[in-house]
């Protein structure tokens, strides 16, 4: 089993084993292991994890005291244990995204490898031409652009991604034929 | 409508994992005896397409925005089997790859947004085909928001029935059906307005391009 291979492996552990652990002071200690493994790495990976989860875990987390304060109960031991469930959870993914090649994980399967090869290096592409337009949008605008204009940037972008997809996955079919990809 | 990690128990996620796997394999073996050697380089494009329009900005009126998840389009488009491994490799990219959602939520999106919500869109688009094209496109884009959002709050409404502590405080989501069903599904059977409007513009274009690059 290759290095990444066991990653994975480690990492679906961890997984199963933070959903199945209840006592808040256990998901804690657990977060602290997650932080010590991170290294040098463990604020910046916190600092991610915190950003990513905060939106939906404050929705959450304040709809649940309020109704916990409506009919009289005390919400801390289930917010505490699911704030530091979601939080070890995903300190968890930005390790292994961090540590580990997920491509080298997967290389039993030459079609899932490449699937996932192609599907990500051209998702990195469109998410840097999809922030492009965003851009293009709002350098081109004085004021926020009416909503009749918002429409015609997300059709005109819509409508680009659709075509360069359909090139890339013309062309890529192509390269792979004549290299013999399909004849092994 | 997309669960990130940490609400769902793994009362749900087991057994959802093992019928995703299940169809994950059958959806593979489907792809490949369906289309030619152009099925990988095109599952491969289409899902970094449904992964971009996941990103692309539908405005609302009032200034919001929702998101599109381009299912519809891409089930009728080249059919439920590869919408499904498409949006499943889109769900498992942003989990794996970008940190996005997370690892014990994927079999659900998986099977709530990929296989109903493309599957559905297809019968939509199949039932309402012959009565009128426009309709039955907007309709597939607005089912395949409107059905996966209503499984999704299913999932996360039975979480306090299915996990709790010895105490009964909820130890996943600790939200009932009666609170996620209509803070689910109601903001989404407006989202899937805006869905079924892109299903609808984004399969004649697809269309005429297909034509287009045919001759």
């Amino acid at each position: 089993m290759n290095r990444d291979r066991a990653a994975l492996l480690l990492y679906l552990i961890a997984v199963l084993a933070a959903t199945l652990i209840h006592d808040p002071v256990w998901l804690a200690a657990g977060l602290g292991l997650a932080l010590l493994a991170s290294g040098r790495a463990a604020a910046g990976i916190l600092r991610r994890a915190l950003l990513a989860v905060l939106a939906f875990n404050l929705a959450i987390s304040l709809s649940y005291a309020v109704m916990a304060w409506l009919q009289d109960f005390s919400p801390w031991q289930t917010l505490i244990r699911l704030n530091l469930r979601v939080l070890l959870l995903t300190v968890l993914s930005f390790l292994f995204i961090a540590r580990a090649n997920l491509f080298r994980a997967l290389d039993f399967s030459q079609g899932l490898t490449y699937v996932l090869g192609l599907a990500y290096s051209q998702a990195l592409i469109f998410r840097r031409a999809h922030e492009d337009f965003r851009l293009a949008l709002d350098s081109r605008s004085l004021r926020r652009p009416r909503l009749i204009d918002r429409y015609r940037a997300s059709a005109a972008a819509t409508a680009w991604f659709i075509e360069k997809s359909l090139h890339a996955a013309t062309q890529s079919a192509q390269a792979l034929r004549s290299r013999g990809f399909f004849n092994d | 409508m997309h669960i990130p990690d940490g609400f769902i128990s793994p009362q749900t996620y087991l057994p959802a994992y093992a019928v995703a796997a299940g169809l994950w394999a059958y959806a593979a073996r489907r792809v490949k005896r369906d289309l030619d050697a152009d099925t990988l380089p095109f599952l491969a494009a289409y899902t970094a397409l449904s992964f971009v329009l996941m990103m692309v900005a539908l405005p609302l009126p009032g200034g919001g925005t929702a998101h599109a998840a381009g299912i519809g389009l891409l089930a009728v488009s080249f059919g439920g089997w590869m919408g499904f491994l498409a949006i499943s490799l889109v769900l498992a990219m942003q989990a794996l790859l970008f940190g996005d959602g997370g690892i014990t939520a994927l079999p659900i999106n998986a099977l709530a947004m990929g296989f109903t919500g493309s599957f559905a869109a297809l019968a939509a688009w199949k039932l309402f085909g012959r009565l009128n094209e426009n309709v039955a496109l907007f309709l597939a884009g607005w089912i395949s928001i409107a059905l996966p959002s209503v499984l999704v709050a299913l999932v996360l409404g039975i979480q306090p029935l299915i996990a709790q502590s010895a105490q009964g405080a909820p130890l996943f989501f600790p939200f009932g059906l009666e609170i996620t069903l209509p803070a689910i599904v109601l903001p989404h059977l407006l989202v899937g307005i805006a869905e079924g409007g892109l299903t609808v513009l984004g399969y004649r274009y697809f269309a005429r391009l297909r034509a287009k690059l045919a001759t």
